[in-house]
């Protein structure tokens, strides 16, 4: 532990241990740590006072520091009003209606929510919105939903993040649940500001894991962040409620018990009196290309720029159709204008977690892999046995891809 | 017009990595760059411009470092920037940071009304997305997330009509300015700024705002402000390579061996179904 010129014991940083999050920044109280070029955290030795604020704040222990026995004081503080005696219990999850029928993503999270409501020994509530939603509200009880609030009104039939916001934020103030749940499409995303600003809450995106801590019942909420490189764990102490958006897919579909009871609570519909958007046109991804979202398909054939040739493309989808899967590319395939970018994997693209994904020609990149990287199996063909995927892929062919899917489609049929 | 658009620094996500013997995080050597969708951001506001006529006014939160991407955005031709700099902001999460933006935006359409607001969708180095609609809700803005084309602006009578994507296909809305966009990659490709307007940016100063500039309450920026907490990080668990077999003249032999260790597997493909090549959903190229 370093002395500075006034003998006092200051506080140093670990920059690798550092994440950047600046909350010592703020947290000290005479100004000497500032971020550096490097963008770490730096604590200037001549200004510290050796109070030790930094050393308490910091999430990731990268401060050195000698006083270890203080008391954290700000935690307390953090997230300014805290919760004022209103009592918050129960684990909610918003049920998502697209197209008259409920986003699966919707029930995925009621099976997550029973398991943190287990936890908690409180009950599961489900909130639905929208018009004619009476079945799906069951639907929700028949998931796993101890209690559902439903406005439906031919007013919520097209969704639109005002009044959606505004009315769920409502049904959040009466209800009161300690966790809300909401499904990371792109509705849910578009929403879930909405209310987490309305309610002044803590909101944390694109969850891959959710749980609840023994000691505190405070909801930790896993997600990827720099791209998927790292994975943080965030906890919400004084707001509620706790709130998380969770991807599709991630979580797993509870089974559906018709003979499930539960209660179901209409509520009226207040209209918005300020002017709103229209929607006034839709074209679905089916009519215009007869497709399904690549992140729905079990398989991926994916071509890179190694295999961005559109000679080679009826063969790729040959193989795509006899796994079951579809066409994807990377960005250079889409720069060169073969593919749209609706089928793009990557971080600029879409993030995918197929159970067989085939790498043709793909150098494996980081930004793509952060997208793959959920993918059950991986498998890679390409010429440079050096390319990154190898180190990714399950298992690998290096070589002309030209030579070996015709020999990969030719045994896979021989297979079924 | 007044277009306002809204900024951030990120570190080039691709770069940072956990070291494995150490379990700590590798820095040295990381760029900082622009959010590439807020770039889309300034291109659109630019060219919004170039239609309609007004102002660009572009804003970033962030250390005093953060104004070399104000630069970046004069340099491609918006009008004025203000970096949000102060102690008190450090350590925001997105509710707090759609609140120190909001009041920066208030404080900005005070000498010029703002009709429009332009974000990037995300951020990549956290991905969030939810600062955009943060900062519409707070300023009672019709909200536009996910936007792939602005079909046509009218500025005397007050309205916008954009196409975003939404689950399944891409909506067409029509609404009232003011508007907060949040922009999608395609909305527009960038251009690159010519060498007199780079070195001009250069000498062009980068006025500071903050909290007290923006009359923000202490209590709701910065860490104060931010519900959320980073409990610990870890790096995500590491894919382990497998083996890869050389096609070299037999394509054949290479392809049994893949298929070999992918079958042995036999929790795996007893769920995973070959289907024959029917698969109607499959577009044809």
């Amino acid at each position: 532990m370093s002395k500075n010129s006034k003998g006092i014991e200051v506080a140093e940083i670990i920059s690798d241990k550092c994440i950047a999050c600046q909350i010592c920044i703020g947290e000290c109280p005479v100004g000497a740590i500032e971020l550096s070029d490097e963008g770490v955290a730096h604590v200037d030795p001549e200004v510290c006072v050796g109070c030790g604020k930094c050393f308490e704040v910091c999430p990731v222990e990268a401060v050195l520091f000698e006083k270890k026995k203080r008391k954290k004081i700000s935690k307390s503080q953090r997230g300014a009003h805290a919760l004022k005696g209103v009592s918050y219990e129960g684990v909610a999850v918003f049920i998502e209606v697209a197209n008259g029928s409920a986003a699966p993503v919707s029930f995925e999270l009621i099976g997550k929510a029973k398991e943190l409501a287990l936890k908690r020994k409180c009950r599961v509530i489900g909130f639905v919105l929208g018009n004619n939603v009476e079945k799906i509200a069951d639907d929700a009880v028949f998931y796993g939903c101890d209690d559902v609030h439903m406005v439906s009104h031919p007013e919520m039939g097209t969704y639109l993040s005002r009044p959606y916001g505004k009315i769920l934020a409502n049904l959040c103030k009466e209800v009161c649940p300690e966790i809300f749940l909401i499904g990371a499409t792109h509705l849910g995303r578009d929403l879930a500001g909405v209310v987490a600003t309305r309610l002044g809450a803590g909101l944390t995106a694109d969850c891959t894991g959710l749980d609840i801590e023994e000691e505190t019942g405070l909801l930790l909420m896993t997600r990827p962040t720099f791209g998927g490189n790292i994975m943080a764990t965030i906890f919400c102490e004084h707001r509620r409620p706790q709130m998380s958006t969770v991807r599709p897919r991630v979580m797993k579909l509870p089974a559906k018990d018709l003979f499930r009871k539960g209660n179901i609570f209409r509520h009226e519909f207040t209209p918005i009196e300020d002017p709103l958007a229209q929607v006034v046109g839709f074209i679905s991804d089916v009519k215009t290309s007869g497709e399904k979202d690549i992140t729905e398909y079990p398989a991926l054939v994916t071509a890179g720029k190694g295999a961005c040739d559109i000679s080679a493309f009826p063969m790729l989808q040959e193989l795509a159709e006899l796994l079951g899967g579809t066409l994807a590319c990377t960005r250079p395939v889409v720069e060169s204008g073969l593919m749209p970018y609706e089928r793009q994997v990557g971080q600029t693209g879409k993030t995918v977690a197929p159970k067989l994904y085939v790498a043709v020609g793909v150098s494996g990149a980081i930004q793509h892999f952060v997208a793959i990287q959920g993918a059950e199996k991986i498998v890679a063909i390409n010429s440079d046995e050096n390319a990154p995927i190898f180190q990714v892929a399950d298992v690998g062919i290096v070589g002309d891809y030209q030579k070996i899917i015709p020999a990969l489609i030719k045994q896979l049929k021989e297979k079924m | 017009m007044h277009i306002i658009c809204c900024l951030k620094q990120v570190p080039d996500t691709a770069q940072v990595k956990i070291d494995p013997e150490t379990n700590t995080l590798v820095r040295a050597g990381i760029e900082s760059i622009l959010n590439p969708f807020d770039l889309v951001a300034i291109e659109q506001a630019v060219r919004i411009k170039e239609n309609h006529g007004g102002t660009i006014t572009v804003i970033t939160m962030g250390p005093p470092q953060a104004s070399s991407i104000l630069r970046q955005a004069i340099s491609l031709g918006v009008d004025d920037v203000v970096l949000l700099s102060d102690r008190a902001f450090a350590g925001a999460d997105t509710l707090a940071t759609s609140y120190t933006l909001a009041m920066a935006i208030i404080k900005l359409g005070n000498n010029i009304p703002v009709d429009l607001v332009l974000c990037g969708k995300q951020a990549i180095d956290g991905d969030t997305a939810q600062t955009g609609p943060g900062i519409a809700t707070r300023l009672k803005y019709t909200q536009l997330t996910y936007v792939s084309s602005i079909q046509w602006i009218d500025p005397e009578n007050r309205k916008i009509q954009v196409e975003r994507k939404v689950d399944g296909g891409v909506e067409t809305v029509l609404g009232d300015l003011p508007a907060l966009l949040t922009v999608e990659l395609e909305l527009a490709k960038p251009r690159r700024a010519s060498l007199p307007s780079l070195i001009a940016s250069l000498k062009a100063p980068v006025p500071i705002w903050d909290a007290k500039a923006i009359e923000a309450v202490e209590t709701l920026v910065g860490i104060k402000g931010s519900p959320t907490w980073v409990r610990k990080i870890s790096s995500p668990a590491p894919r382990q390579g497998g083996p890869k077999f050389r096609a070299g003249t037999d394509p054949d032999k290479a392809v049994a061996q893949c298929l070999e260790v992918l079958f042995s597997d036999s929790t795996f493909f007893s769920n995973f179904k070959l289907t024959g090549g029917r698969n109607s959903d499959v577009e044809k190229f």
